[in-house]
């Protein structure tokens, strides 16, 4: 990060006009990152993402009122089976990757199945556990908590979404490619491989706020205190 | 930043030893340029009139899309400014309307001209246009994403004006949408109005972000070789620096309209209080509005950047071309963008002065906003200093220039009043304030939309607009918008309230009586005058002087494609390269008064650098 601002400082220092840096900048490639136009775009979409969450965050936290009944989310459920299966979307994302280099097309085909499946498996956990919430008359309106509950939850799964679109384009391209080709998707692979785990890292984040940030647990911390 | 940046430290040697060999001779390798690296971009090219000119692919048609609708949605808005004005000036001249209808004129207006105007045609327009021209690409880097883009644009659009045709009409809350009255009975439009208009943001939301995403990833990864980021043209570093504020800002304001559809729609409390009701409590509980004001001030202030920044990089780059010198302080200018882009997201609760703030948050925000001062006014004398002693062209581009700064300059140090919390609480929901924010982010860009008009006309269309009208246009346009804002100073100060359908019986101010009058007098005739350029460009089409290549004698890439106007594709067989910064005027040595930037160093060795 320090050689990034350090870069980026040098880069605005610049001096375009005199002939010794001209003389350098015509060297140049016209290209700012060494990165990929696919990775670049998951990159942008992470800031993005990244406000959009935050804000919903910071607005849970705003109007956390007082004694809210979040015990629900207390009892042994299915989030936690949800959030394992999202690590393992993750892992095999990460061995997608390092079969790539090896260039080992069976497992990695098999692996990219896999990772799509257990993806809708994610997203099917989710909606079942909504499907639970609301047999509990646990409703988007019920309170602030819930509110934001299905919010997140939604847009993590809208995101997701989007991903699984991608997810398909790349998939239905590289399960018809040989072994010598399948290298030609390897910047799509790995731009989805990032999204995914900044999907997780948002997940966990929300996940861990739900469990903390609340009436529920705030009282249960006290009782250990006293 | 790339790994060749190491590389270049290498190649700095060479190169510097190449140049200091200049006087005894030109080097073989002073012109010399890496092999390109990034494969050429397939486009798609289509062939029939809806591929080609309704769901094309081209960024330059892209743009001219975008501009084009948002110039509709500005004559509405423009529509309803005299409507507005109308019944300011000569209350109950127009019979039909009410206060309601008022108050849904006042929130349209807003919503249109801030959002679906200027932000469209400044990003939408300008940024498709001229990022792939300015930076040597051959078009966005995702051009199917990019088309998307518009047309989620132009669905928004229809949602929005759908609102009118709604029981009920569309919201009448106020621009900021505020809740919870927003949403209550009793506020016009509180129905199917205001979700129609938070599904419009929505849509206008995620379309401006597959827009963005083009926008940031072709300037910082698609530019030609030797386009350093320091070479791009201010236009470029203002736009880049804008929808990077706009992707970080427009979420805030996607999450407000997604949370306060859910209010009206799900009975949500995001932004609802405990609220009583004729005496009977609504559903309603343990939301804040609070929330609400901080989370559309978040995307709200930022907004007077998106529209702000790439109308300062606009105008440099017009200043610099048509009084024939470099932009004074290129580096600080381009800082100046970044910093004020980085400030915009500080000092987004001076909006809310009146909200019932603890008082150090209140000192807080308005010491960020004095600081924002201090960058803005460096781009000021460095304008000014540019055109200090140059050889300017007194055209219609230039005097709209002018009339930039000035109204600018006005318009922000009204804002530094605003600034101070002591001087905002008795003006605040005052007119000095809408004169405030008209001059700076309404009248000031706007004089730099028209300028660009007319400065890059000739690159689109092939031919000239006519500087006779031009003049005519500006001179109205400009007397007019300062018969228009400076009276309503003055109105804010002696205490007439804005959002007031009437002042009814209110001795005090009967001196504002005469002066609504000579307002909306005012307003009607700048309203019209715009209509001389829609003239203006209608018959230039046809009739205009043709416009040849690079009639204004610029530097920048835009003006050196094959053909004017630029094929699909931009530069034919071969991709431009870049030997220099765009702002190599009356350079000591050379021959003329402009060095394009794909002229190479052996052609102009007898020139001398200029310290700026």
């Amino acid at each position: 990060m320090s050689n990034f601002i350090k870069k980026l400082f040098g880069t605005l220092a610049e001096k375009p006009w005199e002939k010794e840096q001209a003389a350098i900048d015509t060297y140049h490639s016209g290209k700012t990152f060494n990165l990929s136009m696919q990775t670049s775009a998951v990159i942008v979409i992470f800031g993005l993402s990244t406000v959009l969450f935050s804000l919903i965050l910071t607005g849970y936290l705003y109007t956390m009122p007082p004694e809210q009944d979040t015990k629900f989310l207390f009892k042994p459920n299915l989030l936690w089976i949800n959030t394992i299966v999202l690590f393992f979307v993750t892992y095999f994302f990460s061995k997608i990757t390092k079969d790539l280099n090896k260039n080992n097309t069976t497992q990695i085909k098999k692996n990219l199945i896999l990772v799509g499946g257990l993806s809708y498996l994610f997203l099917f956990g989710q909606i079942f556990f909504w499907y639970q919430l609301m047999q509990d008359e646990k409703f988007v309106h019920t309170n602030t908590y819930f509110s934001s509950f299905y919010i997140f939850t939604a847009l993590h799964g809208l995101h997701l979404l989007g991903g699984l679109f991608f997810w398909g384009k790349v998939c239905s391209k590289t399960l018809k490619l040989e072994q010598s080709e399948i290298i030609n998707q390897k910047k799509n692979i790995s731009a989805l491989s990032l999204y995914w785990t900044f999907l997780l890292i948002v997940w966990l984040i929300f996940f861990s706020t739900i469990y903390v940030f609340n009436d529920a647990f705030i009282a249960w911390c006290k009782t250990i205190l006293t | 930043m790339s790994e060749d940046f190491n590389e270049n430290k290498t190649i700095q040697a060479q190169s510097s030893e190449t140049i200091s060999g200049g006087e005894t001779g030109v080097a073989p390798d002073i012109d010399y340029v890496r092999p390109a690296e990034l494969s050429d971009q397939d486009l798609y090219h289509g062939h029939t009139f809806i591929t080609k000119w309704v769901f094309c692919q081209d960024a330059k048609v892209i743009g001219v899309q975008y501009f084009l609708l948002a110039t509709f949605t500005g004559i509405i808005g423009l529509i309803l400014s005299w409507l507005m004005r109308l019944q300011l000036g000569f209350p109950g001249a127009a019979g039909f309307m009410t206060a309601e209808h008022y108050y849904q004129f006042v929130t349209m207006h807003g919503m249109i001209m801030v959002v679906y105007f200027l932000t469209a045609l400044f990003l939408g327009g300008f940024g498709n246009y001229l990022i792939p021209l300015m930076t040597g690409a051959r078009d966005m880097v995702f051009p199917y994403v990019n088309m998307v883009s518009f047309w989620m644009f132009f669905v928004a659009v229809g949602v929005l004006l759908a609102s009118f045709f709604v029981p009920g009409g569309p919201t009448g809350s106020g621009w900021t949408l505020y809740p919870p009255q927003a949403i209550l009975e009793g506020t016009p439009g509180s129905g199917m109005g205001i979700i129609l208009m938070c599904v419009s943001l929505i849509l206008f939301v995620a379309g401006f972000t597959m827009g963005g995403l083009n926008y940031l990833i072709t300037i910082l990864q698609a530019r030609t070789r030797g386009m350093t980021l320091m070479r791009m043209p201010l236009t470029v570093w203002g736009i880049f620096t804008a929808t990077v504020l706009a992707m970080l800002a427009f979420p805030a304001l996607l999450v407000s309209a997604l949370m306060m559809t859910l209010d009206k729609v799900l009975a949500t409390s995001f932004f609802m209080p405990t609220i009583l009701k004729a005496g009977e409590v609504l559903e309603y509980g343990g939301g804040t509005p609070i929330l609400f004001q901080h989370l559309f001030w978040f995307f709200g202030h930022p907004e007077v950047y998106i529209v702000a920044l790439p109308a300062f990089g606009i105008v440099s780059d017009l200043i610099s071309v048509h009084s024939r010198k470099n932009i004074f302080g290129y580096r600080m200018m381009v800082w100046a963008i970044v910093v004020i882009g980085a400030l915009s997201f500080f000092v987004w609760a001076h909006h809310m002065y009146v909200s019932g703030m603890h008082p150090w948050f209140g000192f807080f925000f308005a010491t960020t906003t004095l600081i924002i001062a201090v960058p803005t006014a460096m781009k000021v004398y460095n304008w000014i200093l540019t055109l200090w002693r140059g050889n300017i062209r007194m055209n219609t581009v230039m005097l709209w220039c002018l009339g930039f700064i000035v109204t600018f300059v006005n318009g922000g140090i009204t804002g530094i009043f605003l600034g101070n919390v002591t001087v905002d609480v008795p003006l605040s929901d005052t007119y000095f304030v809408v004169a405030h924010f008209h001059m700076v982010m309404g009248i000031a860009p706007l004089m730099v939309i028209m300028g660009a008009v007319y400065h890059w006309f000739p690159l689109v269309a092939g031919r000239m607009l006519s500087e006779k009208l031009g003049k005519w246009h500006f001179w109205i346009t400009f007397l007019g918008a300062y018969s228009i804002y400076f009276p309503m100073h003055y109105l804010g100060f002696i205490g007439v309230p804005r959002r007031y359908f009437e002042m009814y019986d209110s001795p005090y101010i009967t001196s504002a009586v005469g002066m609504n009058e000579f307002i909306s007098t005012a307003a009607f005739i700048v309203g019209a005058a715009q209509f001389i350029l829609i003239y203006n460009i209608v018959v230039s089409l046809k009739m205009g002087k043709p416009a040849g290549k690079n009639p204004w004698q610029a530097n920048s890439l835009e003006w050196l494609t094959p053909s004017v106007p630029p094929e699909h594709g931009n530069w034919g067989d071969k991709l431009p390269v870049v030997y220099r910064w765009p702002y190599d005027f009356s350079v000591p040595g050379a021959k003329e008064d402009f060095i394009p930037q794909t002229t190479p160093p052996s052609e102009v060795v007898e020139t001398e650098v200029e310290k700026t």
